[in-house]
Parts: C-alpha cells; sequence; structure tokens
C-alpha cells in the first residue's frame, strides 16, 4: 500500500540520510520521513526529489547533535580520552622537536651509509664513541696490509683545526678530518651538491666541504668545486660538498681533506686518529651488533682493539634510555606507593570488559609517557650542544631519569584518582573523620565520581583494617542524583 | 531549559513553524504546505521544539492508517509551555497570529 507510491530515488536519500541519524532513533525518523514522503508522492509527486533532500539536512544535524554532545562528554576535563590527547599532542610536538634539532634527528633515523652494518669503527680504548682519537696512523699502515683477510676496505682519519686561505684572500679556520683518499667513497657518501664527484684524476689532496661550510663560506656558490685553496700549508682542491646529516662517525666535521697514501706516509707514525674499515661476511658472520674482537698488530703482536659495528652505534641511546626507564622503576617506591587501591567493595564486581579498559589506560599512559620524555631528552641534549651520540647520550640520561621517575609517578597517582568504571578523575573531595577519633573508625578523603559509579576512600593514616584506597561502588539507583548536564543549549532555528 | 525564557531564543521560522502547530497543522508536510517552508528547515526545527518541550509528538493509530490506506503519520501538538511560549511570541511577532489564524482567532 505505502512504497508502491514511493518514488525510487527519492526514497533512496531518505535510507541514505537515516544512515546519519543516530541508531536510537533511526527507525523512528525513518518511518516518519517515508510517511511524509508518501504524502507528498500524493498529493505533489514533481516535489518529491525536492522534499527528500530535506532529509539529509535533518539527518546531518541529527548526527551532529549526537556526535557533539558525545564528543564533549568524552573529551571534557578529566576524561580518560582527554588525558591521552594530551599526551599524544605532547609526545608528537617533542618528535617534531626532535625532527628541527639536526643531532637529534640523526639518531632517528638509519645510518645513511651502504651496508652500515659492515661498517666498523677501531678503537683502542672500548669506546667507540668516543670523540678522542686513540688509533695510531702506524697501526693503520699495519692493517692496510695485513689484514685483507679480515677487512676488504680500512680508511683512516685525523681530526684538526685546519686554516684554511678561502679566495679573495679571505682565510677561515675550519674543523677539518685528514683523511686517507678512500674513506667518503668507503662510506659511499652522496656528494651534496647533486653534480657528481669531482674526478680524482688530480694529484693534489681533495677537499670536501660540508653543506654548512659551503653555504658560510662560499654562499653555497656551485663554481667553487675545482678551485683551488691552501689548507694548513699544502694546495688542495675544493671537490664536493657532504651533506651535514650524513656525517655520522666521531668528531664533527666542517670539510674532510683526503690525502693519498703518498701524503699520508709523510705524518708521523704516532698520530693517532680513527679508523674505519668494512668486514668481510666470510670473517665475521651475521650477527654483528656490538661485535669486537682483538686485532693483530705490528710483528703478530696482539693488541686490544675494540672494533664495533656503526650500526649497533644507532641503538646505544635507545639502550641508554631503557637503563634510565629500569632505574627510574627500581627508584620508584621512594617517591610513591606502588599500589593502585583495592576494589572490594563494588556491589557489582567490575565486568572484565572495565577491568581491561582501566589496564590498558594505564600501559596507554606508560607508553605516552615513556615517547614523551624519550623525544624529549633526545632533542634538548642536542640542543644544548651534544654533537654526537657519546656525549648526547650521558645528557639525555641526565635529562630522562627524573622525568621518567616522576612521569611513572604521575601515571600511577592519576590512575589511583579514576573512577574505575568510566575512568574519570574522581572530584569534590570531603575530609572524614578526625585523626584523633581513629580506633575503629576512619579519616581521611573521600572523592566521588561525577557519574555516579562510586565513592574513593583515601585514608589518611593506613591502618591494618585500612590500609590503602577502597572504591565504593553506587547502586545504579543513584544515577538519578548525578544527572548530566546538557551539553548543547537550544539553538536558533 | 536552563531557566532561560524560550520565547527570547526563538526565531521568526520557529515561531511560525509553532503558530502552524498551533493552527492545525499538525504534521510535518501540512507545516510545509502553510508556511512555504522547504523540508531541511521545518523538521530539524520541530526536532528542536520538541526538544524545548514546545511540542509534543505521538504516532497515529495503525488502524486509522490501515483505513485510510496510507502509513502512519506522526502527529504534534503545541504542549502548555509552547501555549505560554506562543503568547509571549506574538508581542515580538504582531503579524504572525494574522499571517497563521488560529481557530481560536477565526472563531473569534
Amino acid at each position: 500500500m505505502t512504497r508502491d507510491w514511493l518514488s525510487p530515488l527519492p526514497l533512496l536519500i531518505v535510507r541514505l540520510a537515516s544512515a546519519m541519524v543516530p541508531r536510537r532513533q533511526r527507525r523512528d525518523w525513518f518511518a516518519e520521513w517515508s510517511a511524509e514522503l508518501w504524502q507528498v508522492c500524493a498529493e505533489q509527486k514533481p516535489a518529491a526529489l525536492a522534499f527528500s533532500t530535506g532529509a539529509l539536512q535533518d539527518g546531518f544535524w541529527l548526527g551532529w547533535n549526537a556526535m557533539r554532545n558525545h564528543g564533549s562528554r568524552v573529551l571534557s576535563p578529566g576524561s580518560a580520552l582527554r588525558c591521552e590527547l594530551l599526551l599524544a599532542a605532547t609526545a608528537m610536538i617533542g618528535f617534531l622537536a626532535c625532527g628541527f634539532v639536526p643531532g637529534a634527528r640523526n639518531t632517528m633515523s638509519p645510518l645513511p651509509y651502504s651496508k652500515a652494518a659492515d661498517l666498523v669503527l677501531i678503537s683502542s680504548n672500548g669506546d667507540p664513541g668516543t670523540q678522542s682519537p686513540s688509533t695510531r696512523l702506524a697501526d693503520y699502515r699495519e692493517w692496510t696490509t695485513n689484514t685483507g683477510a679480515l677487512y676488504s676496505q680500512i680508511a683512516f682519519y685525523e681530526p684538526a683545526t685546519g686554516h684554511v686561505h678561502l679566495k679573495h684572500h679571505r682565510t677561515a679556520d675550519l674543523a677539518l678530518a685528514v683523511a686517507s683518499e678512500n674513506l667518503l667513497e668507503m662510506l659511499q657518501m652522496r656528494d651534496g651538491a647533486g653534480h657528481g664527484r669531482v674526478a680524482a684524476e688530480s694529484s693534489l689532496p681533495r677537499l670536501f666541504l660540508s653543506r654548512s661550510a659551503w653555504a658560510r663560506w662560499y654562499r653555497s656558490d656551485p663554481g667553487v668545486f675545482g678551485l683551488k685553496v691552501q689548507v694548513r700549508g699544502q694546495t688542495a682542491v675544493v671537490a664536493g660538498v657532504i651533506p651535514d646529516n650524513d656525517w655520522r662517525l666521531p668528531v664533527h666535521a666542517d670539510a674532510w681533506l683526503l690525502e693519498d697514501a703518498h701524503h699520508l706516509d709523510q705524518l708521523p707514525p704516532t698520530l693517532k686518529g680513527f679508523v674505519v674499515a668494512r668486514i668481510r661476511d666470510s670473517a665475521f658472520p651475521p650477527p654483528r651488533a656490538g661485535w669486537r674482537s682483538m686485532v693483530e698488530t705490528r710483528n703478530g703482536v696482539f693488541s686490544r682493539y675494540d672494533c664495533i659495528s656503526l650500526d649497533s652505534k644507532v641503538v646505544e641511546p635507545i639502550l641508554l634510555f631503557c637503563c634510565c626507564m629500569l632505574l627510574a622503576a627500581l627508584a620508584l617506591p621512594a617517591v610513591t606507593a606502588l599500589s593502585l587501591g583495592d576494589y572490594p567493595l563494588s556491589r557489582e564486581p567490575l565486568r572484565r570488559r572495565l577491568t581491561l579498559r582501566r589496564w590498558l589506560f594505564l600501559g596507554t599512559k606508560f607508553v605516552l609517557v615513556l615517547a614523551i620524555v624519550y623525544f624529549w631528552s633526545t632533542a634538548l641534549a642536542f640542543a644544548w650542544g651534544a654533537r654526537d651520540l657519546s656525549s648526547a647520550g650521558g645528557m639525555q640520561a641526565l635529562l630522562s631519569f627524573v622525568p621518567l621517575l616522576f612521569g611513572y609517578r604521575w601515571i600511577l597517582q592519576d590512575q589511583r584518582r579514576r573512577c574505575p568504571v568510566c575512568l574519570r578523575l574522581l572530584s569534590n573531595p570531603a575530609r572524614v573523620g578526625q585523626p584523633s577519633c581513629n580506633f575503629l573508625g576512619w579519616c581521611g578523603t573521600e572523592l566521588i565520581c561525577a557519574s555516579g559509579h562510586g565513592l574513593l576512600h583515601i585514608p589518611e593514616m593506613p591502618t591494618s583494617w585500612f590500609g590503602t584506597q577502597r572504591w565504593l561502588g553506587l547502586d545504579p539507583s543513584w544515577l538519578c542524583l548525578f544527572g548530566e548536564v546538557p551539553a548543547g543549549s537550544p539553538e536558533l532555528v | 531549559m536552563s531557566g532561560m525564557p524560550v520565547e527570547a531564543k526563538l526565531s521568526h521560522t520557529a515561531a511560525m513553524i509553532l503558530q502552524a502547530i498551533h493552527a492545525g497543522h499538525i504534521y510535518g508536510f501540512s507545516v510545509m504546505a502553510m508556511t512555504g517552508l522547504p523540508s531541511g528547515t521545518v523538521y530539524p526545527a520541530m526536532r528542536r521544539l520538541e526538544r524545548d518541550g514546545l511540542i509534543l509528538s505521538k504516532w497515529e493509530q495503525q488502524s486509522i492508517a490501515d483505513a485510510e490506506q496510507r502509513p502512519p503519520r506522526k502527529y504534534y501538538r503545541v504542549t502548555r509551555n509552547g501555549k505560554s511560549t506562543l503568547e509571549a511570541v506574538y508581542k515580538r511577532y504582531p503579524l504572525l497570529e494574522k499571517m497563521i489564524p488560529s481557530p481560536e482567532m477565526e472563531q473569534a
């Protein structure tokens, strides 16, 4: 009787619009609109299509208002979602801050070198991240001839301050890395100027500038390549530019002076520098992270040299942070109680889903607080002058321990002050009892859930019969006393 | 209603719809026909008037609809609160009663 009169398109529009209506109203809403549509079709059929478009408007506003009311309740002050969103936003801002601080950005990204897991840094003092050179040039010379079975390539560099005569009688003191000519080739570093490497046919030492040094001293002039400059009293040719973030080895450098073997031979054998090598797969089967070994030196004598995979250096800050997490967790009982409270007085046992939600909320807070502390401590460590992983690691540990400790403390305290049913912060604290009348009674603070789920009793002085906070669940019949404040107000039509 | 006078918030459109219902146009399409307003305005406005307690809705009995071979309609009527609001609205929109005369006015 009814639907036969209805045109399919207007009815379809009304059906689509009903999808926007809240579920509990949908059936009633659709019945009203289809009845009205029937009337329109019976009286003015051509107007049915225009009429049905009004259903879209009606459905949209019903859905929108319902969503807004729900959203304002869910995001009200003290709600669990609001708390998590604030934490997530802080973590996100910390992550973005890391992106803006160059050193911190490097720790977040993988090494830019090809087959970085095969690259090792050889040092004699057991600390691969040290900023002081420890390997003698004489040892490097030995290894270039004697360790072919272990290393497919081996390179040396020595940090130095170079007095560089730039063009137009300008001079600058640059942080130099005087290196064997195969260093950049071994690392397979890209030329940041984007025009390929300068051919190595010149017998002159080649000077590579960092992008920031190129921009500062040559105003990013591409005509500088091939220019001869005086570096530490010798003539070198400017050969290319290295992106700032691509140099991840110890010691900051503004420029790299690549010397051939003849020039290196003229340096004193006791000169100390850094040795980087690419190991052979056959010599050291994976996994090689954190790999160390003894290395044979002159005349078959074994000296202790640590060969640390560059890849393992990347995870060092994370490992250090994990240590701080553990230490802060161990120190936590000194600053707050670990108990989350008892819930024995609940008349209705909390359902498993609610319990799971509580633990999930607690876990999410832990993860977000860890992310906040990690990102912000990394960003601040590098922003406050740390130029490499090892110095940043110590600073990051200092910066992360106290926030982690008090972050854990806040997580537990916040969890204890939340309703176990709706996870909102409890409110309206009221003092109950007197400390002088503690015998067979209790004194402390009583907090209440604004939604009427229950009361939390926190003893001021723990006793044998009331040692920790207790939750008292309220019967649903109490809910009429805790009416929700209507979120919306009447709008103008 | 948070103790706030509703009449102060009623727009002319809402007042027209309220007056139309009061005048006996008791379902959506008839309100549309009386006021000349589109469906996208009339139905959301009626929901707000109902939410504010100025009108009440009630489904027509199935037997009546069956007898007329049509689907049952949702009928609206003005509440006591709605009538007192209308009294106040007449002072703000004096022509409203003349535009959509109520049964009492027609009898007078």
